[in-house]
């Protein structure tokens, strides 16, 4: 589904933002991201969405090398990535029935695009929006504004417009980052309930290794843009997470933070 | 101790007593030529406007006909006259937010790549330093006297000074719900309306609310070079040495002015 070969991506005349050499995920996998802050965990997200464009090396797509494909093709993989955003990024003055049809935005032809832009959509876009909404559990909420809603709440609005999109492969980048901590299990269960019931590909980037080792069936590790972890949840190890961490807060699989040298251990 | 003053600062001390110097030369330079320019009077300045305001008063508020008078009293003209105004600036208002919109889109810095937006950035500068008057004597050569050059006149002069402020509403939005609208792979057209738009529309139509407000102005002040409406009228009068009915006219634009300013106002106030 996603194969990442002598990958580089450098932004500008900084050190390589990503150097991975040998990738790839498979169709219906669940994988989480994780890794200190700038290791490259977003970058790894935004180049398989085809945001970022590598220096060289070769990313391939639903069987599309995005750094060689034609607009056509790209746009066909673009059309069937699903991206949830740590931000959400909604349209704060729209209803949530409304966000969620601008995931159908991308999937009509001609004279559906421009019926869109009035505010007409198919049958089968209400359809699919309708059916992403009560998977997320917001069938009480449609006809709320998106900026009345709480972050958690949001947060399934924004999962409900990538599902909207009937995503073969959906990208999460922190995605339980911004929402109350209580809700964030609920919000992960979501994710791969969802994950598993379109048989979709899911790779998302976690803060949280304990979350990850929950939740994912298979967890990458990246440190300064390299893969240094790449195992199944029940073998990741303190000693592992240390050697990912080292140099900044380590958080153990306990869900407890300690900084380096102070010994002291805090409750993250 | 006195820690000494760090070099830049005196510099900068320097370039304010500069700049200060240089702005009261300009002041005395500019009066310097206003003396040359007019024959001061001012021993007799208040009597004459004394004597221009009480040719004005009464207002003329009759509305018998009388043969002996150039043209109808001003009070059976000023409806027709309010209304013609009011279709002027109503659709000169909204020919300029539409031209604007287009523009002001194609004009925002983070909707386009920059060869779209440098050159229309530039044009509507250029719109928008060309007076009100000189178009709509533009357009009287080229459609004829009445109330549509004043209208083209209008709608022009808006699209410079709306399509820069909704371009500008544009580059204030939220970057990333444009992104997650991309990621669903909708185009431009549909970006704009579903990331853009509800984000700015509020405040375009309120800027355009205030444009209206002005282009009522605008549109009075155009009769005086022909264009029908209020200021047409009381040019006709001016020209007629008929100050009463001048005086009605200016009080009925005054109420009108008001007025529209008093609707915009509160609707403007709820659009926010």
């Amino acid at each position: 589904m996603i194969r990442i070969e002598y990958l580089e991506v450098q932004y500008g005349r900084q050190p390589p933002a990503l150097t991975i050499e040998q990738l790839s995920i498979k169709r219906g996998e669940c994988v989480a991201i994780i890794g200190p802050s700038g290791a490259g965990k977003s970058t790894l997200l935004r180049t398989i969405k085809g945001y970022v464009r590598p220096v060289h090396g070769k990313v391939e797509v639903m069987g599309v090398n995005l750094a060689t494909a034609g607009r056509r093709d790209r746009m066909r993989v673009h059309r069937k990535v699903g991206v949830i955003y740590q931000q959400f990024h909604l349209a704060r003055r729209l209803t949530v029935l409304q966000n969620v049809l601008c995931g159908r935005l991308g999937q009509a032809r001609f004279w559906g695009r421009l019926g869109s832009l009035v505010g007409w959509f198919s049958v089968e876009d209400r359809r699919q929006a309708w059916s992403a909404i009560c998977e997320v559990g917001l069938r009480p909420q449609v006809h709320q504004r998106g900026d009345t809603l709480s972050g958690g709440e949001q947060q399934r609005v924004a999962v409900a417009r990538a599902v909207a999109q009937q995503p073969v492969i959906i990208l999460a980048d922190e995605p339980v980052s911004s929402v109350d901590p209580a809700w964030a299990e609920d919000l992960l269960a979501l994710l791969t309930d969802v994950q598993t019931h379109h048989q979709a590909t899911l790779v998302m980037s976690l803060h949280q290794p304990q979350l990850a080792r929950r939740f994912a069936h298979r967890i990458i590790g990246l440190r300064q843009g390299r893969v240094v972890l790449d195992c199944d949840p029940a073998s990741l190890t303190e000693v592992g997470l240390k050697e990912l961490y080292r140099g900044s807060d380590v958080i153990s699989l306990d869900g407890t933070t300690s900084r380096p040298g102070t010994g002291r251990t805090r409750t993250a | 101790m006195v820690p000494p003053p760090a070099p830049g600062r005196a510099v900068r001390a320097q370039l304010r007593t500069g700049i200060g110097v240089l702005i009261i030369a300009l002041l005395v330079w500019s009066w310097l030529g206003m003396m040359e320019e007019s024959l001061i009077n001012l021993t007799d300045a208040p009597r004459l406007m004394a004597d221009f305001l009480g040719r004005m008063f009464p207002p003329d508020l009759s509305w018998s006909l009388s043969q002996k008078r150039p043209f109808d009293p001003p009070l059976r003209i000023a409806g027709a006259m309010v209304a013609i105004t009011l279709q002027i600036s109503l659709l000169g208002t909204a020919g300029g937010m539409v031209g604007a919109l287009i523009l002001g889109f194609l004009g925002a810095e983070n909707l386009t790549p920059h060869w779209v937006h440098h050159p229309i950035k530039i044009a509507l500068a250029l719109l928008r330093s060309i007076p009100v008057i000189l178009l709509a004597m533009l357009f009287f050569v080229a459609v004829g006297l009445g109330a549509l050059p004043g209208m083209l006149a209008i709608s022009i002069h808006s699209i410079g000074m709306l399509g820069k402020l909704f371009a500008e509403a544009c580059e204030e939005v939220d970057p990333g719900v444009w992104e997650a609208m991309d990621s669903a792979g909708a185009n431009w057209l549909q970006k704009v309306r579903y990331a853009i738009w509800p984000q700015v529309s509020a405040q375009i139509f309120s800027l355009t609310l205030f444009r209206l407000d002005m282009n009522i102005r605008e549109s009075a002040v155009l009769g005086f070079v022909g264009v029908a409406g209020l200021g047409l009228w009381i040019e006709n009068y001016r020209r007629a040495i008929d100050y009463q009915s001048v005086a009605t006219l200016v009080i009925v634009t005054m109420l009108l002015v008001l007025i529209v300013d008093q609707i915009s106002f509160h609707i403007r106030r709820r659009l926010r």
